[in-house]
């Protein structure tokens, strides 16, 4: 089963974008999460900050671009995981080791699928 | 042949059948409707062709047929292959049917039911209908809510756990503790909606019965586990002393003033042995601590002996290293009340938080014997009437009444 692994933290962990030791310390950390789970990893990335989102609102058949995010919390979608494991367990223990900055939050997202297979 | 007994069969087995069923093809709709299927089978023709020889293992063989015919017809519906019909049992399955030859997967199902990605509250429900055979309006009533807003929680609970992923395992060693955790606090959590109902008469009390079975069954299958044993003994321990809870006006008996001779014995020795287990005299988690606290009380007797205050106040102050928090700090108050007096008592809880306790009926009910017994009768009649202005279940508010209108 592939799952997604969405990243949240508050950008304010990261405020501090000079302080290089710190970003360095967390870059290495991903790659060493990367080369750990590579036999189970199917793709992902980073994202820039929200200050670069752009959200395009529809409602009513009426659509709006505008600046930001599509909802402002404290902590925001900074990246994610795509990782292809057995079970929800698995994806758990996987969705642990994940590094953050600091303090933050891993959902975990089944993904859905197209082929039709028969149960069992 | 009486309903009643196939009703009974059904349930016993249930919980067997459907971990068997759900474990090896990974679906518990399935496992449940097949069950279901097998159960109108049995209603049909038990009456007509006499009890099978072991009941819950011909339920457990035509649940499987009806599973596999299930299956078969969706792959057929599908394109995928065709299978031969299933066979019709023939006398030789007859005679090798024993339930023992059902496979005992009921821990996995148990660790399904209370998998931390399934809502808290449907946790209690969802392992009460499949581990323990319980229907939706018997978990419905206990649980204060509507048959069919307790048939969504549980259909939103098995769905999740089929398209989450929620796989049919054991947890990893690491994750023992957090995920054993999970699975007692929910068998507390269904425990507490028995013990609220004192008088065991109320919609809570057969499943009390249910949750002495789960926690035997838990035991058997984790013998080495404390917090396990812990909570079979409590529960025995808490279930022992029901028939005394009330006394025969209605009114609440505090525990100190229940008469042992009204307590149940046999299964105050069952906790003992569970405890022992547990224990080893050891206060070694909180579960095991409580345990130990019901097990003090359950030592006394009769009524002519010293209650075991200065035990019980031990086990709190331990209890308090673990889990300080205002409940385990009020039901400590009253041993202190006991051993150091009632002054002592309502200096301890006057530093608790009294925003959040405002609203907890036994804070009130504490505070106001504590001010009686110290002779502050204005106050106590006060607190008395805070504690019956949060409609406290009907025993216990007649004797709060009474002993208010003693002041």
């Amino acid at each position: 089963m592939k799952y997604m692994l969405m990243v949240f933290e508050n950008e304010q962990n990261f405020a501090d974008r000079n302080d290089m030791a710190a970003m360095d310390g967390l870059m290495q950390r991903h790659i060493a999460f990367q080369k750990e789970i590579k036999p189970v990893h199917v793709g992902g990335a980073g994202l820039k900050g929200v200050a670069t989102a752009t959200t395009i609102r529809t409602n009513g058949g009426k659509q709006v671009v505008h600046d930001g995010p599509f909802a402002e919390t404290k902590e925001q979608l900074g990246g994610f995981y795509l990782v292809d494991v057995p079970d929800l367990d698995a994806a758990i223990e996987i969705a642990r080791k994940v590094p953050l900055m600091k303090d933050g939050a891993i959902e975990i997202r089944p993904v859905m699928t197209v082929d039709a297979k028969p149960i069992a | 042949m009486p309903s009643q007994s196939l009703d009974r069969t059904v349930r016993e087995a249930s919980g067997r059948i459907i971990a068997a069923l759900a474990a090896r093809f990974r679906n518990l709709d399935l496992a449940e409707d097949a069950l279901a299927e097998a159960s109108l089978r049995a209603a049909e023709t038990w009456p007509r062709d006499g009890l099978p020889r072991d009941p819950a293992a011909w339920l457990y063989r035509v649940s499987e047929r009806c599973l596999l015919d299930t299956l078969r017809r969706r792959r057929r519906e599908t394109g995928f292959d065709l299978d031969p019909p299933a066979d019709a049992p023939n006398a030789e399955d007859l005679l090798l049917d024993d339930n023992r030859l059902i496979p005992d997967e009921r821990l996995r199902l148990i660790f399904v039911c209370c998998h931390p990605a399934v809502a808290t509250e449907a946790r209690a429900a969802l392992t009460l209908k499949l581990v323990c055979g319980l229907t939706t309006s018997e978990i419905a009533r206990a649980f204060l809510l509507s048959e069919t807003a307790l048939a969504q929680r549980l259909v939103r609970a098995k769905r999740k756990i089929a398209e989450a992923g929620v796989p049919f395992e054991i947890p990893r060693p690491e994750y023992w503790p957090e995920r054993l955790d999970a699975v007692l606090s929910t068998i507390e959590i269904a425990y507490s909606k028995a013990h609220e109902d004192a008088a065991g008469a109320g919609p809570h009390a057969g499943f009390a019965a249910e949750m002495l079975d789960l926690t035997r069954l838990l035991a058997d299958l984790l013998p080495r586990e404390p917090d396990v044993l812990a909570l079979a003994a409590l529960i025995r321990f808490a279930e022992a002393r029901r028939p005394a809870r009330i006394g025969a006006d209605g009114a609440m008996v505090p525990l100190s003033e229940q008469d042992p001779a009204l307590w149940s014995w046999p299964l105050i020795i069952e906790g003992r042995r569970y405890l022992g287990g547990a224990a080893g005299g050891v206060a070694a988690s909180p579960r095991v601590i409580q345990a130990l606290i019901h097990g003090a009380w359950c030592g006394r007797k009769s009524l002519a002996e010293p209650a075991p205050w200065p035990r019980v106040l031990v086990f709190y102050d331990a209890l308090l290293t673990w889990r300080d928090d205002a409940v385990v700090r009020l039901n400590r108050a009253v041993a202190v009340a006991e051993v150091n007096g009632p002054q002592a008592a309502l200096d301890d809880i006057a530093c608790l938080d009294t925003a959040t306790l405002a609203q907890f009926p036994p804070y009130h009910a504490l505070r106001a014997d504590l001010l009686r017994r110290l002779a502050r009768t204005v106050e106590a009649r006060a607190a008395y009437d805070a504690a019956l202005a949060l409609a406290p279940p009907s025993a216990e508010a007649l004797w709060l009444k009474r002993r208010r209108d003693a002041l």
